[in-house]
């Protein structure tokens, strides 16, 4: 739990201070330095409007990260929400609950976010949408299977019987249950969704310029893949050094809570 | 009075209580022994309105089972317990929900009673020992004063020396409470140790009611007497003349 | 068994039956007029009101949403897939032109796939811990962690605008499937190479093995006769996550590559707003999808019938 802890606040000084570290404005266009390599003034060079990459990169660190979490954070809430009413309310609302997981399910979640976004036209708001309602069913699952497995323990049931209030019960019993798995789950869709983005950027379906978006970045540079391939290079290489650091302590606090639960 | 009348329950498709009816009165001991897969545990959940019954009645003095909140003291002593929470928080759960205020002392004297050290309630249930945790779980299910208390084979989890101890703390309280106890068990000697009244449950129907002293020396169907033999011969029951 | 295959062909139909009905309400709903779009798309300059209207009407945009949904699905169920009201031509041909093109790629990368997964994760495992398994470990994450496109990107760098080895654009020819494909492999072997390696050593943790071992069973059959069933497991299990991976893969490396397949087709029907062209690939891609899980599901249960007891 700590490393991810750790991890969040590197994210959150990035996203919070990379802007204040940029040396220029990520918007200002210079076209008579437009398409230069590195140098003393740029030294990540210029895009093809003349503004400077290393300041769009760290910018840019604000909209993916930031918009990363969000989405995340919207899937959660969503996910626990469905996975829970599925293991409480019955088996009726199990059913419907999960036959609906399942049909979000039955479609690559990109693919369905690049329909969906696509579709209500490119913008901020659309990226939000399209990635979070196609992100989740993995919370769902395991939400719902936590959700009955705690069901069924001594303690539930004896607060059942003390006529502790539902959303007491909620607090005190089954989100502890439900936090370790549940951060896996999030780092796991924390990653997705920083590709998500920059996935759509991309294609142009997502942040739209001049905003500075590692993969909108990566769209425009991708023109100019001759003349200046660096630049296309580093909005790449931000991605995945992200997702690696989420992926690598998704993986340690897997491992942990492995270790933990065969102690007990 | 707890008073059970034609109860019938189902499990899926299948019924697994047939046609129950037995009466506790407030204050005695009601033990119910059968083997496994009897019908105790569909008992239990049945009487704390965890199952409703497809048919009959349960209630205490005439009216609904649960205005009285009975209390329910579980097999597996740490399993009753939030393992992320301290022992004092599940325990004092019934008082904070149903809003009781507690009586002066009330916690200390009940500790006591039970030989609980009262710094023991500020641990985690796995750093206590089965022992402890139990009697932990009988003070949960002590504290808001229910006038009906159900024992799920309370002493199964723990060892001989604890179980004896064990045995003779609930009855020592039940004295002072005058609390209604239901206890469920395949022990025959501690069910005529302790038990006012013996009820024994085969295959979901009640073969025979009893007071103890009958049923430790004369009891009438066959499967009774062939319990009561094979009791005495692992030297859980003395023989009676 | 068969009542477990028909409740599992119900849950299937729900499930297609809900995406078809997801898709049309969210093609109904998106914003903007899809008749002026489409109007603008077949004669450009020309727009009237008229026009617009004339293509509402042509188009059945005037109706219902219920009426035109049942208009879709009715011919659907028969595998007619319509006409686009943007090119005019039926759907049917179209799209599985673009199949054509999709499905070559698809199975190359798959087999790369398993071709650098299966090898990695058997010397990897040969000594868990070793400095070759934490090599192929830490090359897995890495992988896991490069979007598709952008190792798309750099492989055209390299391999086409560098070294000028390769084509990179279009699908002219063979050579032209060799960067996709070498992309989308190592985006499949990455992936798998950490599936199969824990399933390589949960199957070895196994407590029937010692008991081969000391009847004299080689270690080579263990490994062929028992190591690798157990293996295959979570590699099953995982393909349906992997035919998403791929398909995920596939609409933007065929972007990124020019490749006139079901990726492309996709992304062109969205920008044209050619409603006909996304639902048909949309019912395509959850058809293929639900029934691969399908099958999954079913060899699942028959390899270990304990499954799906527990699952409501």
């Amino acid at each position: 739990m700590r490393s991810v802890l750790i991890l969040v606040t590197v994210f959150v000084l990035l996203a919070g201070l990379g802007p204040m570290l940029a040396p220029y404005d990520p918007t200002a266009i210079n076209i008579p330095k437009r398409l230069s390599g590195p140098s003393a003034e740029f030294l990540l060079g210029t895009d093809a409007m003349g503004r400077d990459v290393l300041s769009r990169l760290l910018h840019g660190a604000r909209w993916s990260l930031g918009l990363a979490f969000l989405i995340s954070v919207i899937s959660l809430v969503i996910g626990t929400t469905i996975g829970l009413v599925a293991a409480l309310g019955g088996r009726l609302a199990d059913w419907v609950m999960m036959r609906a997981t399942d049909t979000f399910l039955a479609f690559p979640e990109l693919v369905a976010a690049i329909v969906i976004a696509g579709l209500m036209g490119a913008g901020t708001w659309s990226l939000i949408f399209a990635l979070s309602v196609t992100g989740w069913m993995r919370y769902a699952r395991v939400a719902r299977g936590i959700g009955l497995s705690v069901q069924s323990r001594g303690y539930v049931v004896q607060a059942q019987l003390a006529d502790m209030p539902g959303w007491s019960i909620a607090r005190w019993h089954y989100l502890p249950s439900l936090i370790p798995s549940l951060t896996v789950v999030w780092t796991g869709m924390f990653a997705r969704a920083i590709l998500g983005i920059s996935a759509l950027g991309f294609l142009g379906f997502g942040v739209q310029p001049p905003n500075p978006e590692w993969g909108s970045m990566l769209l425009d540079a991708r023109v100019h893949l001759r003349s200046t391939p660096l630049q296309m290079v580093w909005p790449g290489l931000a991605v995945v050094i992200c997702v690696l650091a989420i992926n690598l302590t998704g993986d340690a606090l897997r491992d942990a809570l492995a270790e933990r639960d065969r102690h007990e | 009075m707890l008073d059970l009348r034609n109860v019938r329950v189902r499990r899926g498709r299948r019924e697994t209580l047939h046609d129950i009816s037995v009466s506790l009165p407030a204050g005695q001991t009601l033990a119910v022994v059968g083997e496994s897969g009897a019908g105790k545990s569909t008992l239990i959940a049945a009487i704390l309105g965890l199952l409703k019954p497809s048919a009959g009645q349960i209630t205490w003095n005439g009216a609904s089972i649960q205005s009285i909140r009975p209390a329910l003291v579980m097999q597996e002593p740490r399993a009753a317990f939030n393992p992320v929470l301290s022992l004092r928080r599940s325990i004092m759960e019934p008082v904070a929900a149903q809003g009781i205020a507690l009586a002066d002392g009330r916690l200390d004297r009940l500790c006591a009673g039970l030989e609980l050290p009262l710094d023991l309630l500020d641990r985690r249930p796995t750093e206590v020992s089965i022992g402890q945790a139990q009697r932990a779980g009988i003070l949960r299910a002590l504290i808001a004063s229910p006038p009906l208390i159900l024992f799920d084979e309370p002493l199964s989890a723990l060892d001989a020396v604890t179980q004896k101890h064990t045995a003779r703390l609930i009855s020592d309280l039940q004295k002072e409470e005058g609390f209604a106890a239901l206890i469920v068990t395949h022990d025959l000697g501690y069910a005529v140790a302790h038990g006012d009244q013996i009820a024994v449950l085969k295959a979901g129907r009640i073969e025979e009611i009893a007071d103890a002293e009958t049923f430790a020396t004369n009891p009438q169907s066959a499967y009774c007497q062939s319990l009561r033999a094979a009791a005495i011969a692992l030297g859980g029951l003395e023989a009676a003349a | 068994m068969i009542q477990v295959i028909g409740g599992l062909l119900l849950r299937a139909i729900v499930v297609l039956s809900g995406t078809a009905l997801l898709t049309f309400a969210l093609l109904w709903n998106a914003p903007g007029d899809p008749a002026q779009t489409i109007a603008m798309a077949r004669f450009d300059a020309l727009l009237t009101e008229d026009v617009i209207d004339q293509v509402r009407e042509e188009v059945g945009l005037n109706r219902s949403f219920w009426q035109a949904f049942w208009a879709w699905l009715g011919p659907l169920l028969t595998l007619d897939l319509g006409y686009s009201a943007v090119t005019g031509r039926p759907v049917g041909p179209d799209l599985w032109a673009a199949i054509s093109y999709t499905f070559p790629l698809a199975f190359a990368a798959l087999g790369l796939g398993l071709a650098i997964s299966i090898p990695l994760a058997v010397i990897a495992t040969k000594r868990p811990g070793g400095w070759l398994d934490r090599f192929a470990v830490g090359i897995a994450s890495l992988g896991n962690a490069i979007p598709s496109y952008w190792l798309g990107l750099i492989l055209i760098l390299i391999f086409a605008v560098k070294l000028a080895w390769l084509p990179a654009l279009g699908a002219a020819t063979p050579a032209h499937a060799i960067l996709p494909a070498l992309t989308l492999g190592l985006g499949v072997a990455a992936s798998l190479t950490r599936i199969i390696r824990s399933g390589i050593l949960e199957a070895r943790g196994q407590s029937f093995l010692p008991a081969f071992r000391r009847r004299g069973v080689s270690d080579r059959a263990v490994g062929r006769d028992h190591i690798a069933p157990h293996a295959a497991i979570p590699v099953i299990t995982v393909f349906g996550l992997e035919l998403a991976f791929l398909l995920e893969g596939l609409v933007l490396v065929e972007v990124i590559f020019g490749r006139p397949g079901l990726g492309t087709f996709l992304v062109e029907a969205i920008m044209a707003r050619d409603f006909a062209h996304v639902q048909a690939v949309v019912v395509l891609t959850a058809l293929v999808f639900v029934t691969v899980n399908l099958i999954i599901d079913l060899i699942y249960r028959v390899i270990d019938p304990r499954i799906g007891e527990s699952d409501a």
